[in-house]
């Protein structure tokens, strides 16, 4: 079984049903095209998609419903064709689809923001994923990541 | 900015060896073809917004941004009571953490 060095973890033994193939990588990582997904216990909801082929390279995504219960998403034929889903409905997420947007964290100060506007979207059956801009859909690549109790307190 | 009216079938030139034509408007979508030099790097906007922010996210992952994330937002960390609509990722999908 092949085995992986993590940027966050200790080293991690995956099958290759296990990785995701990200065929044109992500925007600024084009080369990067096979990622694993890990969820903790005690990092829950946070997931890590860590690259097979850069130890260093690991991203913290959330998924979209976490950050923004009424997210919207929209997937346009060639996002439908590249991602190999039936071009013909909306697929569903959490049951077709994994739609979870990248975490950047910041300094102490600063909130962490979340990028809406472009969620990493992964086909959960063929395993196939992609950064999917939502260009037409108003969100923010640097949406503030605020807990519920500092917005009760701002209102 | 600079602002200009064109119609479809109208060009104009960035610098030299730019040309940028305005092909066919319809609705809000304008299509444009674009004559540059090899060396021009064209990208859509919000492409590079993309590239940007996944190079700043990808360096601002450490254990302590995981730990300082988690500790900022309890109300997230905690597992929801309820799972109805709630998107998740199956365990199965999982490789085995060793």
């Amino acid at each position: 079984m092949p085995s992986i060095r993590t940027k966050c973890f200790q080293e991690i033994d995956y099958t290759d049903s296990a990785a995701f193939h990200f065929p044109c990588g992500l925007p600024g990582f084009e080369h990067e095209r096979a990622f694993v997904f890990l969820n903790r216990p005690d990092s829950h909801p946070l997931l890590f998609m860590q690259s097979i082929l850069t130890p260093e390279l690991c991203f913290i995504l959330l998924p979209v419903f976490v950050v923004a219960p009424q997210y919207q998403l929209v997937l346009d034929e060639d996002a439908l064709a590249d991602l190999q889903l039936p071009p013909t409905d909306q697929p569903k997420i959490g049951a077709d689809i994994l739609c979870a947007a990248i975490v950047c964290a910041k300094g102490n100060q600063e909130p962490p923001t979340v990028n809406l506007l472009a969620p990493v979207i992964v086909n959960l059956r063929d395993r196939i994923g992609m950064q999917v801009i939502q260009t037409q859909s108003g969100y923010s690549h640097r949406h503030p990541l605020v807990a519920q109790q500092e917005l009760a307190s701002c209102s | 900015m600079l602002v200009m009216r064109r119609r479809a079938g109208e060009s104009f030139l960035v610098g030299d060896d730019i040309e940028i034509q305005v092909l066919q408007v319809s609705g809000t979508r304008v299509k444009l073809g674009i004559n540059a030099p090899p060396s021009a790097v064209i990208v859509r906007r919000e492409i590079q917004i993309t590239q940007n922010e996944n190079q700043t996210a990808a360096r601002s992952v450490s254990p302590h941004a995981i730990e300082s994330l988690l500790n900022r937002l309890p109300a997230l960390a905690a597992p929801p009571a309820d799972s109805a609509g709630r998107q998740d990722f199956d365990e199965s999908h999982n490789p085995r953490l060793s």
